[in-house]
């Protein structure tokens, strides 16, 4: 078995998905610890540039929300 | 004023919640409706604001356990209510309305049946914070169900069991979308029913999710169910109805939804009799068309589902209005009992290498007790140009904001990182702080090590450690790269341009005139009125022709309005707050300066190519019809047969919106024909009749009277023929399944409302407008009153068909929304916006196009003529522009490439 685990970056829109990510703390949904969360303030702002340089960081996984 | 204890003091309270995993008791879940338990210490629900909690002390056992884990010392038992005397000037009353309770009836089988619901139940069902985390599941067995059936006008267009006569205005529209969602929440192809009287999708953009519907295969049975039978002991249900054609169906379903209608809470019918406000006889308060939010005494307003059953954009529209009437009267005293923030000067930091201070909180137990604290602390300290560190046992308290000011100030620090909460909810306060010791609030950023680690990462520490080190270690690389921004601020000019002089756009000026603005009220032709000139009664019974006068010659005596009637707009500049817009009068041009502007440009009747109209004078428009009833024509003293069409150019393929006000206009122009002459024929052929609202009374005093309603089908349209100099209409009645033929003295067209499809002052304002031409508001359900452009504002039939009380409601709301930028005096931009480099800038156009809030704009003079620059006051800092742009010359401010990549390459 291996003991891989992905690391997964999200951008998340600060009025949608951001919100509902702190919801799901209130809540205490509980999921695996594998997210690193930034925060971008729509997600127009989202950039092509990002994932490549997600991908060129070494991150699993690109999640954009919004 | 009495406040009632909820025993959490909500100014400790940091809504960590671990009173409430502590409490032991379990309470039924009012929000849930009951499908589900909460502790006796509890929220509402998780997007509660203030998100504070409080004690249900008629279950709370009082074991201690939750003062005992309160680390905030929230918890205080002995709480009493308190009483409060404030002094006011006006008061809006908006206690909205309660859902009609089912149980009291045992025809629907709602206390018998687990699987019959109210639309309320399957609302939290189908919610992903419900009871089943949005999973649709029946309540009886948690199976999911394969076939559902929605039955309309429960409490509702019902006084066999003394319900209520009245149409509930918004249950057709949210079965439709409870339909919708519970097809994509389902794994199966699930069978939708929903049996109706007459399908009410009235409103913006109803119809064509009313179409999008049946296109999606939810079926449409207009048929009222006689009675609901479980099934042996399998929670299924079995229906018995009739279907139009008179077959009797015996249909079996997973699950009954119950499409529950408003009416008045009793505690709020309390509250206006304790202040002696009238009611009318369905317990709404009482109002008139004209003065749709004026209660019965003065200074009191209302607003929302206790004026009438509404949805949501007319609720707001409502909100809005109200404010306005309220703050006619209070215009003399604005800004008298506020104070001024005392500012501390900026410390200028350009140019010093970054010193980070990092915060860290424990959240009481909250993140503590996940994540480790003192060892994310520790290192933080290890990270580039951090110079400080520390931990807290609430970083968001008063006293740690006095140690963080004070930190900031000894230690010199110029950039801060708190690691706690979600800036969503605290980054305001954090700013308060850096700000109140001269540190650009701009130079802080959060870690979300509670809302999105320390709580969802419960059982796994480590884990939980080493991601709050991670988002450290990404808001410091942020941090350091975060500059001091400015918050530009620039002067409103107080006076506004209010575009149509119809009744929207007239109550608009006056709206802002009596709030002490000068209002220039622009009118393209040579008299003030609009479509109201040609209109007889309203929905309650007034007069529109008393009413306009009244109101015109209140416009002309208005010190603060000027007029220019026969005048045009041939151009806008400017931005919110300063524009210039030149005006055509009568070949003469001129030009006026305003701070805002209202678009309030009306509509028009369809003229009709249908149904024989123009070719013979019995034959006549709605309008048409309206103003043989204004000049009181003796035509009604003798004709014997009248005939409505409804839906004439409305709901068609190529006009697929529903006109809304048309239902009500027939009904009651057939009544008045009733009236004048009792033994006439009336009547109405329609495909739904749509009296919204306590409208439907209206509807049932028609049928009272004897007027026909008699049913069409798109598909089989009536027929109008000329004959020996005969009007004879031709349609097939579906009840008896025969055609039928009628010889008419008059039939009127309950023609289109269609919209000035003005596109030349859609460019002025950069403001768009939809594929039926009506104009697009900010937000469908939020923002009816207002465009996404700032400082312009929209009222009346531009924005969607509707009735004259509507028509004056939304004008006071276009004239409230603008009075909260008129009377602020400035705009203040946020720092967070977009900026161009003109050196890189290839003038091709492409942000210009892509921002919804009209900010850049090309630039016409200058060295950089041609290139495009960006309005700050406009710019909402989304970013689109800055992702769109092919250069690579946008940045957005807090936002930046840089900024982000850092953060990435920190992760």
């Amino acid at each position: 078995m291996s003991e891989w685990e992905p690391k997964i970056l999200a951008f998340l829109c600060n009025w949608c998905s951001y919100g509902a990510a702190d919801l799901a703390g209130v809540s205490r949904m509980q999921y695996p610890p594998n997210l690193r969360v930034i925060r971008i303030p729509c997600s127009g702002r989202m950039s092509p540039k990002f994932v490549l340089s997600a991908f060129m960081n070494g991150a699993d996984g690109v999640w954009v929300s919004g | 004023m009495k406040s009632y204890p909820r025993f959490i003091d909500p100014d400790k309270c940091t809504g960590c919640g671990q009173c409430a995993q502590v409490c032991p008791v379990t309470a039924i879940n009012e929000f849930d409706c009951g499908l589900n338990l909460r502790a006796a210490t509890y929220i509402q629900y998780a997007q509660a604001v203030p998100l504070a909690y409080g004690i249900d002390r008629d279950s709370c056992i009082g074991c201690g356990l939750c003062e005992k884990v309160c680390l905030a010392e929230a918890v205080s038992y002995d709480q009493r209510p308190s009483k409060a005397k404030i002094d006011v000037g006006a008061v809006v009353l908006s206690p909205g309305s309660d859902a009609f309770n089912p149980a009291k009836f045992d025809n629907y089988s709602y206390l018998k049946y687990p699987n019959v619901l109210t639309s309320l139940e399957m609302e939290r069902i189908l919610s992903a914070s419900g009871p089943y985390q949005g999973h649709l599941m029946r309540p009886f067995d948690r199976e999911e169900p394969k076939k559902i059936a929605w039955l309309q006008c429960i409490g509702s267009r019902d006084m066999n069991k003394c319900d209520h006569s009245y149409c509930s205005s918004v249950c057709c529209m949210y079965s439709i979308k409870e339909a919708v969602i519970a097809k994509e929440h389902s794994n199966v192809d699930l069978n939708c029913s929903i049996f109706y009287m007459d399908m009410r999708t009235f409103g913006k953009d109803f119809e064509k999710y009313y179409e999008r519907a049946k296109d999606e295969g939810i079926n449409f049975i207009r048929s009222r169910v006689h009675s609901i039978d479980e099934i042996g002991d399998t929670g299924d249900l079995s229906l018995k109805y009739v279907t139009a054609g008179g077959e009797i169906i015996d249909e079996t379903f997973d699950m009954v939804v119950l499409s529950v209608g408003l009416e008045p809470k009793e505690s709020a019918v309390e509250l206006a009799n304790n202040l002696g406000i009238e009611l009318n006889h369905n317990n709404f308060i009482k109002t008139t068309d004209r003065d749709p939010v004026n209660t019965s005494k003065e200074g009191v307003f209302v607003c929302g589902a206790f004026q009438g059953p509404k949805d949501i954009p007319q609720s707001v529209v409502e909100a809005s209005a109200a404010a306005a009437a309220a703050g006619e009267i209070l215009a003399t005293v604005r800004n008298t009992d506020t104070k001024d923030v005392e500012l501390v000067p900026e410390l200028n930091i350009l140019g010093e290498p970054p010193r980070i201070g990092v915060f860290v909180c424990k959240c009481g137990t909250n993140i503590a007790g996940v994540v480790d604290v003192p060892d994310v602390t520790a290192y933080a300290a290890t990270l580039p140009y951090v110079v400080y560190t520390t931990d807290n046992l609430y970083t968001c308290s008063q006293d740690t904001q006095e140690v963080i000011a004070k930190t900031i100030r000894e230690e010199n620090l110029n950039r801060i990182v708190v690691a706690s909460c979600s800036p969503k909810t605290h980054e305001p306060m954090f700013q308060d702080t850096l700000t109140s010791c001269g540190l650009n609030k701009y130079l802080f950023e959060m870690a979300n090590i509670r809302n999105q680690c320390s709580w969802v990462h419960a059982n796994n520490p480590p884990l939980a450690t080493d991601k709050s080190k991670d988002l450290v270690r990404m808001a410091v690389a942020k941090v350091g790269l975060k500059e001091p921004l400015n918050e530009i601020s620039l002067n409103v000019k107080q006076s506004a341009m209010v575009i149509g002089g119809g009744i929207a756009g007239m109550t608009s000026a006056l709206g802002l005139a009596r709030q002490g603005f000068k209002t220039h009220l622009i009118e393209k032709s040579p008299q003030l009125g609009g479509q109201a000139n040609n209109l007889f009664k309203t929905a309650k019974g007034e007069l529109v022709q008393d009413l306009l006068a009244d109101m015109i010659e209140n416009v002309k005596k208005e010190e603060n309005i000027e007029l220019h009637l026969d005048t045009e707009v041939t151009g806008v500049e400017g931005f919110v707050g300063n524009f210039t817009s030149k005006l055509l009068t009568g070949g003469e041009e001129s030009e006026i300066e305003h701070g805002v502007a209202t678009v309030a440009i009306g509509g028009f009747e369809y003229q009709p190519t249908e149904y024989q109209y123009g070719n013979d004078p019995r034959i006549v428009t709605s309008l048409e019809l309206d103003k043989k009833l204004i000049a009181d024509d003796p035509i009604f003293k003798e004709i014997q047969t009248a005939v409505f069409i409804q839906c004439v150019g409305s709901r068609e393929p190529d006009r697929p919106y529903c006109s809304r006000i048309c239902c009500s206009h027939s009904v009651e122009a057939a009544l008045e024909i009733k009236e004048k002459n009792p033994d006439a024929n009336v009547f109405i052929l329609n495909r739904d009749i749509r009296t919204y609202g306590e409208r439907e009374e209206m509807y049932k005093r028609a049928r009272e009277a004897g007027v026909l309603f008699i049913r069409y089908t798109v598909d089989q349209k009536p027929e109008v023929v000329i004959e020996d100099g005969k009007v004879i209409v031709k349609t097939f009645d579906e009840i008896l399944g025969r055609p039928l033929e009628i010889e008419t003295d008059l039939l009127s067209l309950a023609t289109a409302v269609l919209p000035n499809n003005d596109v030349e002052l859609a460019q002025f304002f950069k403001v768009a407008m939809n594929e039926d031409g009506f104009f697009v508001e900010k937000h469908a359900k939020l923002g009816p009153s207002e465009f996404a452009t700032d400082g312009v504002f929209l009222c009346g039939l531009a924005h969607f068909p509707k009735s004259i009380d509507e028509s004056i409601a939304q004008g006071q709301a276009a004239a409230s929304r603008a009075v909260t930028l008129l009377a602020q005096g400035t705009v203040k931009t946020s720092g967070e916006v977009a900026s161009i480099n003109p050196m890189l800038c290839s003038s091709c156009g492409i942000c210009v196009a892509v921002c919804p809030y009209s900010a850049p704009n090309f630039l016409e003079e200058g060295r950089f003529a041609g290139k495009s620059e960006i309005n700050p006051v406009m710019c909402k800092g989304c970013g689109i522009c800055v992702s769109s742009c092919r250069s690579g010359a946008i940045s957005l401010k807090g936002f930046d490439n840089e900024q982000i990549l850092a953060m990435i390459s920190a992760a």
